[in-house]
C-alpha cells in the first residue's frame, strides 16, 4: 500500500481483540480504511459497534491486535510508549466526550498545554490562544478554571487544546453527548468552521444525528466492521 | 528551569493545593512522624549519652591508656612509667586531641584488702589525684558524709556506704589497707575515713576505695608511675576520631595500649547496643506506618484522578513525565512536611531541654544496669547530625513512598481511564 502526504490517517486490516474472563471479544474486526488530510468524518454506529475502540486505535492511544496503522506517513502500529506519546503531542488532537480539561489549570492553561509541552515561547502562546479564543468565541475567559465555565464553554476550550498545536488529525469521540442542543449546534457550527477555515481533519465517533448529516463523510460500525462508508455534501 | 519540568511541578504543585484536605492529612502524618522521630532520637540520644558520661566518669573513661597486660591481669606490675606519662601528656596536648578532652584522671589501681577492728572486705584501691579526679569522677558528687579527697591529703581515704557498715567504720575511723606492691611484697597502708558515699551501685559502695595518688605512689613503691591514664571526651561521639588520634601519636610508644570504653567496659556497650537496637525497631515501626500514610493517601489520590492521568498522557505526556507529576506532588508535600516536622521537632525537644523528661515515676528505687545508675531524668541532646539524619530518613521515606503511587499513574491504560468516572 502507497502513502502520500495528503492522508491525514490510514488503518490496515486492523483488529482489536480483548479477552475478558476467557472470552474473546472482536472489537473492531479487520477494518482498513483512508481518511485525507481536511476531511471531516463521522463514525457512527450502535453502541458496541467498535467506535470508540477503532477511534483510539487511530490516536495511538491503544495498540491494534492484528493489522496497521499510520498516522499521515507514519507507522505507529510498533511504536513505543515514548515514541507514540511524542506523535500524539504533535499530530493528535484529542477531544473527549467529558471535556476532560486538567481541573488545576485555568481556561487559557489548559488550551496552550500542548504547546507548553512543545516548548512555544510564551509569546507565541499568548498570541495563539487569544486568537484562537476569540475565534471560536470565549475570548474572555482565559483565566477561567473549568469548574467555572459551562459545559459548552468547557467543551471549546478542549476543542482550543486539540487544534492549537495544529494537528494532523482531531478525534472526538461523542463531543456533543454531554451537551444540550443549542451548546452542541453552536460546538458543531465551530468544528465545521475549524475544519472549513484552517483545513483541521476531523474523525468523530458519536450517536448525535445532526453531527452525521454535516458529516463530509459517514462510516457506519456494525460489529467492530464497516458496514458503509459514504461520501456526503459537508453542510 | 526547564519549560516542561515547570509545568509538571506547576500542575503536581496545584493538585497538592487542590487536594487540601488530603494533603494536609499525609503532610500531618508526616509532621508529627519527623517530630517525633526527632524527639525520640534525641532523648535516645540523651539517655545513652548520660549512660555513657556515668560509665566513664566511674570507670576508666571514654578513653584509657595502660600496660598492655594491665587491662587482663590488673595488677600493678604492669605500670605507666614517667617517661610513658610524659608521652601521654605531650599526645594529647594536641591541638585536635586537646579541643575534645574535658578531663584526665592520672590513676594507680590495685586489689587488696580493707580491714578494721570487725573484719576484712576485698576493695579495688584507687589512687587518685584529688583534684584532677574531681573534675573527672561523679563520685565525689554521691557523698553521703564527710567529704571528698582534697589537695594536701594523706592518709584520708573515701570509702562507700557498704564498705563502711560492714566495716563498721565512720567518719574519722581508721582502716588498713593491703596490697601487693610494685616489689612484689605483701604490704600494709594506714588510712582514716574522710568520706562516705553512696553511688547506688552494691558494688562500688561495697568495693571501690580513693586514696591519695602520692599516698598510692609511695605505698605501692611505684613513685611517679601509674597504672591508668583515664581521659574523658565532650562526647562520646568524639571518641572514634580523638581515639585514632591518641594512638596515631603513641604509635613509636612501646608498652602503651590505647583503649575505649567499648573496651573497658563492654557490659555498658552492650547495653547502649541492645537500646540502640530496640530504638531502631521502634523507628522502624514509625517510619513504616508514616510511609503506609504516604502510600495510601498519594495512592488514593492517584486512583481518583486515573482519567486525568490518562488525558495527560492523551495530551502528549509520556508515562516517565507523567509518573513525575505524582512523584513531585510527594516532594512538595515531603519536603514541606519535612521542614514542619523539623520545626516541631526541635521545639518538642527544645522543652525539655532544661530541666530533662523526668522518668522516676516509673522505678521504685534507684535502677542500675551495667554497673551504673540510671537517672531517671533523660535530658535530650541534639546534634546537627541527628537532625540531618531524621530529614534524611523522612525524605528517602517520602521519596520511596511516592514512586509507588507514580508508577501507577506512568502505567495508567489511557483507553480504560476514559471510562473512569471521577
Amino acid at each position: 500500500m502507497t502513502h502520500n502526504t495528503d492522508t491525514s490517517v490510514k488503518t490496515e486490516g486492523v483488529w482489536k481483540i480483548f479477552q475478558t474472563d476467557g472470552l474473546s471479544i472482536e472489537a473492531v474486526r479487520d477494518v482498513s480504511l483512508v481518511i485525507g488530510a481536511g476531511e471531516f468524518v463521522v463514525l457512527a454506529g450502535p453502541s458496541g459497534s467498535g467506535k470508540t475502540t477503532l477511534l483510539n486505535l487511530l490516536g495511538g492511544l491503544s495498540h491494534p491486535t492484528k493489522g496497521r496503522v499510520w498516522i499521515a506517513d507514519t507507522d505507529i502500529t510498533d511504536m513505543s510508549e515514548r515514541e507514540l506519546a511524542r506523535m500524539r503531542l504533535e499530530r493528535i488532537g484529542f477531544v473527549f466526550q467529558a471535556y476532560n480539561l486538567l481541573p488545576v489549570l485555568s481556561a487559557k492553561e489548559n488550551a496552550e498545554f500542548p504547546l507548553l509541552l512543545r516548548g512555544v515561547a510564551e509569546e507565541e502562546r499568548e498570541r495563539l490562544v487569544s486568537e484562537l479564543f476569540e475565534k471560536i468565541g470565549i475570548g474572555g475567559l482565559e483565566h477561567r478554571r473549568p469548574s467555572k465555565l459551562s459545559g459548552g464553554q468547557q467543551q471549546r476550550v478542549a476543542v482550543a487544546r486539540a487544534v492549537i498545536g495544529k494537528p494532523a488529525l482531531v478525534l472526538a469521540d461523542e463531543p456533543t453527548a454531554n451537551l444540550d442542543r443549542e451548546a452542541s449546534r453552536a460546538l458543531l457550527d465551530l468544528m465545521v468552521t475549524l475544519n472549513r477555515d484552517l483545513g483541521v481533519t476531523f474523525v468523530f465517533a458519536t450517536h448525535d444525528n445532526e453531527l452525521m448529516e454535516r458529516a463530509g463523510r459517514l462510516i457506519h460500525l456494525v460489529d467492530g466492521e464497516i458496514s458503509s462508508d459514504n461520501k456526503q455534501v459537508l453542510r | 528551569m526547564n519549560g516542561r519540568v515547570r509545568l509538571l511541578t506547576s500542575l503536581a504543585w496545584r493538585n497538592v493545593r487542590r487536594q487540601a484536605r488530603r494533603s494536609s492529612l499525609t503532610a500531618a502524618a508526616m509532621i508529627v512522624g519527623l517530630a517525633l522521630l526527632m524527639f525520640s532520637r534525641s532523648l535516645a540520644e540523651g539517655a545513652h549519652e548520660d549512660w555513657i558520661d556515668a560509665g566513664v566518669r566511674l570507670g576508666s573513661g571514654h578513653i584509657s591508656v595502660q600496660s598492655p597486660e594491665f587491662r587482663d591481669r590488673a595488677t600493678i606490675e604492669h605500670r605507666i612509667s614517667p617517661r610513658q606519662i610524659e608521652q601521654i601528656q605531650e599526645a594529647l596536648s594536641a591541638d585536635i586531641i586537646a579541643a575534645e578532652v574535658t578531663a584526665t584522671a592520672p590513676r594507680i589501681t590495685v586489689r587488696g584488702l580493707a580491714s578494721s577492728a570487725a573484719g576484712a572486705r576485698p576493695v579495688v584501691i584507687m589512687g587518685v589525684d584529688p583534684e584532677l579526679e574531681s573534675a573527672f569522677s561523679n563520685l565525689g558528687d554521691k557523698l553521703a558524709e564527710g567529704r571528698y579527697l582534697q589537695p594536701g591529703d594523706r592518709l584520708h581515704a573515701y570509702i562507700g556506704t557498704a564498705l563502711a557498715s560492714r566495716l563498721r567504720l565512720r567518719l574519722g575511723s581508721r582502716l588498713v589497707l593491703t596490697a601487693q606492691d610494685a616489689d612484689g611484697e605483701i604490704t600494709g597502708q594506714l588510712a582514716r575515713v574522710a568520706g562516705i558515699f553512696e553511688s547506688g551501685i552494691p558494688t562500688v559502695d561495697e568495693g571501690l576505695i580513693h586514696i591519695p595518688l602520692t599516698t598510692a605512689q609511695e605505698w605501692l613503691a611505684a613513685e611517679g608511675e601509674l597504672t591508668t591514664f583515664a581521659i574523658v571526651l565532650r562526647s562520646s561521639k568524639s571518641v572514634a576520631s580523638t581515639f585514632e588520634s591518641i594512638v596515631s601519636r603513641l604509635a613509636n610508644s612501646s608498652g602503651l595500649s590505647v583503649l575505649s570504653w567499648h573496651e573497658t567496659m563492654p557490659e555498658l556497650d552492650g547495653a547502649v547496643r541492645v537500646d540502640d537496637f530496640g530504638d531502631m525497631i521502634f523507628h522502624g515501626i514509625l517510619l513504616s506506618i508514616v510511609a503506609l500514610a504516604i502510600v495510601n493517601t498519594v495512592l488514593m489520590s492517584v486512583l481518583y484522578r486515573v482519567r486525568e492521568f490518562g488525558v495527560l498522557r492523551a495530551l502528549g505526556l509520556s508515562q516517565v513525565q507523567t509518573g513525575s507529576v505524582v512523584f513531585i506532588e510527594g516532594l512538595i508535600l515531603t519536603i514541606s512536611s519535612g521542614f514542619a516536622g523539623m520545626i516541631l521537632g526541635i521545639s518538642l525537644t527544645m522543652l525539655f531541654f532544661h530541666d530533662g523528661l523526668d522518668f522516676s515515676f516509673l522505678f521504685d528505687s534507684e535502677l542500675t544496669m551495667a554497673g551504673i545508675v540510671i537517672d531517671p531524668i533523660i535530658i535530650p541532646t541534639f546534634t546537627t547530625s541527628l537532625i540531618l539524619n531524621s530529614v534524611a530518613f523522612i525524605t528517602l521515606i517520602g521519596v520511596l513512598s511516592s514512586f509507588y503511587p507514580a508508577l501507577h499513574a506512568a502505567r495508567v491504560d489511557i483507553a480504560e481511564s476514559m471510562k473512569f468516572e471521577a
